[in-house]
């Protein structure tokens, strides 16, 4: 990916925990354009870990919320913030205005979604996680490395992984999560291959131990077949 | 069952979630391991959520009820406290 | 003194933790920290302390703002020339308005340090000082787009002891952001209670990808001789 981070665009889905320090690591470093995407409102309990919202804030459209902070600290940076749901009739318009995905949701439907559309519009992506006390990340580079559906063959059944409203996430972790998806974004837009592609980085904040686990694309992965196909026929 | 009674009781109906869980985490960390803690819930989520991660947490549910002379929707759950986490040390 | 509704409301998400229990919280609260160093990772470091309800956050900065301080999360270009340390402490407040965050005065008494120096040499100086009051601190090194966040309990390895030279590259925001987080989380898991052994280790990122390892005295050090302040060879 040539030409400056002044003329890059980023689409950050999700304002709070992660995507906060996403956003604010790359409107930091001086991208052109930050897309925002959350349809949400801020809610007291979110503020032990989201850093776009201040106590004033509560009840405030996150969107919004998010938008006039990055504005007011860094004019510089166009901000699109969108309050509303990544959804499929918005997706692929989205992801095809950005030249890097950051996933910074916080439920599986909004991944695969973020994943497939990724892939379809050849946008590498950021995806990360946290829960209790660890984190992960994965980039997935079309054509390139796996991808989600590598990982997993499908979204985990209900009920059996816990969403982060009955789990509980400790705010530094976040930060620190949301912060390193930042730095990633920034290193594909720099062309870089990036620290997570193709492979599983999963960190434990008590332990402190990290275990990589290598991602290759699964053959039988239904996004990936799709684009090696229409890369070849393609060219 | 012994003839066992709560040691402690509280009232979770005026909370939303997640806090109905946090309310009722903090009562049982104040109990001896053993004890039996009697919780108040509304129907629903609190009802579904509160004695899943209880047991999650490692706590026994001895109870779970419809308690209707406590109040239309009303649910009681008996929840035995199970072995104190192992705490870390001070700075 | 237990936990109030607007405290449980407020840390709800982290009360249900595994291992956090009410005293880790009350522990928190009952906890002042100060913050001191001037670094790059100040900002999100203190923002991270405040949140988690450390009760008393004293900040020890007497520069003013310069642009591109504060990691890019708190000062706009309205801020420049003001002093960053009471900016970050109304960036503190205004995060969560349970906890106290003020400029650190002399004759303060922390229970514990952050410290987030601009260079190394002055995070040592810091470090060596917090030691010899025998207070736990984490100390947050920027390098480049990591860095590393250093755990020094009371009576542990010291910072000098721990600390290996990195890229030597120049702060950049997301790095800031990163290492901060990080000191930040290390400081609250002592301060609860919470942190597994060994306690004293050095996390370093490097190409975003953490890496943890216990501390160990070297051998001379002045940590070394069986508690801080020894004096003589």
């Amino acid at each position: 990916m040539g030409g400056s981070l002044s003329d890059k665009s980023a689409l950050v889905i999700g304002a709070g925990g992660l995507g906060g320090p996403a956003a604010l690591a790359l409107a930091a470093a001086g991208v052109g354009r930050l897309i925002l995407v959350d349809e949400d409102a801020v809610e007291s309990s979110n503020l032990n870990r989201q850093p776009l919202f201040g106590e004033a804030d509560l009840g405030r459209r996150k969107a919004e919320a998010a938008g006039a902070r990055i504005s007011r600290i860094h004019p510089g940076v166009k901000v699109d913030a969108r309050d509303a749901r990544f959804a499929p009739d918005s997706a692929k318009d989205l992801v095809s205005a950005a030249d890097v995905v950051v996933d910074a949701s916080d439920n599986f439907a909004t991944r695969f979604l973020a994943n497939d559309t990724a892939l379809s519009a050849r946008r590498p992506l950021v995806h990360g996680g946290v829960l209790r006390y660890s984190a992960q990340f994965l980039t997935v580079m079309p054509g390139k490395t796996g991808c989600l559906r590598c990982l997993f063959e499908a979204p985990p059944a209900e009920g059996t992984v816990p969403t982060c409203a009955q789990a509980g996430v400790l705010g530094a972790l976040a930060g620190f999560a949301g912060a390193l998806m930042g730095a990633e974004a920034l290193r594909l837009l720099a062309g870089e291959r990036g620290a997570y592609a193709g492979r599983l980085v999963a960190f434990d904040g008590r332990s402190g131990r990290t275990r990589l686990v290598p991602l290759r694309v699964r053959a039988g992965c239904p996004v990936c077949s799709a684009v090696a196909g229409a890369t070849q026929e393609g060219a | 069952m012994s003839g066992r009674l709560p040691a402690s009781r509280i009232d979770l109906r005026q909370h939303a979630c997640p806090v109905t869980w946090v309310k009722a985490r903090i009562a049982l960390g104040r109990i001896p391991e053993g004890a039996i803690l009697e919780v108040l819930l509304r129907d629903g989520e609190p009802r579904e959520n509160v004695p899943r991660s209880a047991a999650e947490d490692g706590h026994r549910v001895l109870r779970l009820e419809p308690a209707p002379e406590e109040g239309a929707g009303t649910w009681r759950a008996w929840l035995e406290r199970g072995p104190a986490v192992e705490e870390g040390r001070w700075p | 003194m237990a936990l109030n509704d607007a405290e449980v409301g407020r840390y709800a998400r982290q009360l249900i933790l595994p291992a956090w229990g009410e005293e880790a919280q009350e522990r928190l609260r009952g906890a002042r920290v100060r913050v001191a160093g001037g670094g790059l990772a100040t900002v999100p470091a203190i923002y991270y302390l405040a949140a988690a309800g450390v009760g008393t956050i004293w900040i020890d900065d007497p520069d003013p703002v310069a642009p591109g301080d504060g990691a890019g999360w708190a000062f706009g270009p309205g801020e420049v020339g003001k002093p960053r340390g009471a900016a970050s402490a109304v960036f503190a407040a205004a995060a969560n308005g349970l906890v106290k965050a003020d400029l650190f005065r002399p004759g303060s008494r922390p229970t514990a340090v952050l410290v987030c120096g601009a260079t190394m040499d002055v995070s040592r100086a810091i470090a060596e000082e917090a030691r010899l009051l025998q207070l736990a601190h984490v100390v947050a090194d920027v390098d480049g787009q990591g860095g590393a966040a250093t755990t020094v309990p009371i009576g542990a390895p010291c910072y000098a002891c721990a600390t290996r030279p990195g890229l030597g590259a120049a702060p950049t925001p997301e790095g800031a952001a990163a290492v901060g987080a990080l000191a930040a989380l290390e400081l609250i898991l002592l301060v609860a209670g919470i942190s597994q052994e060994p306690r004293a280790r050095r996390i370093e990122i490097f190409r975003g990808t953490p890496l943890t390892r216990p501390t160990a005295r070297q051998p001379g050090c002045a940590c070394n001789a069986g508690g801080p302040g020894v004096s003589g060879a």
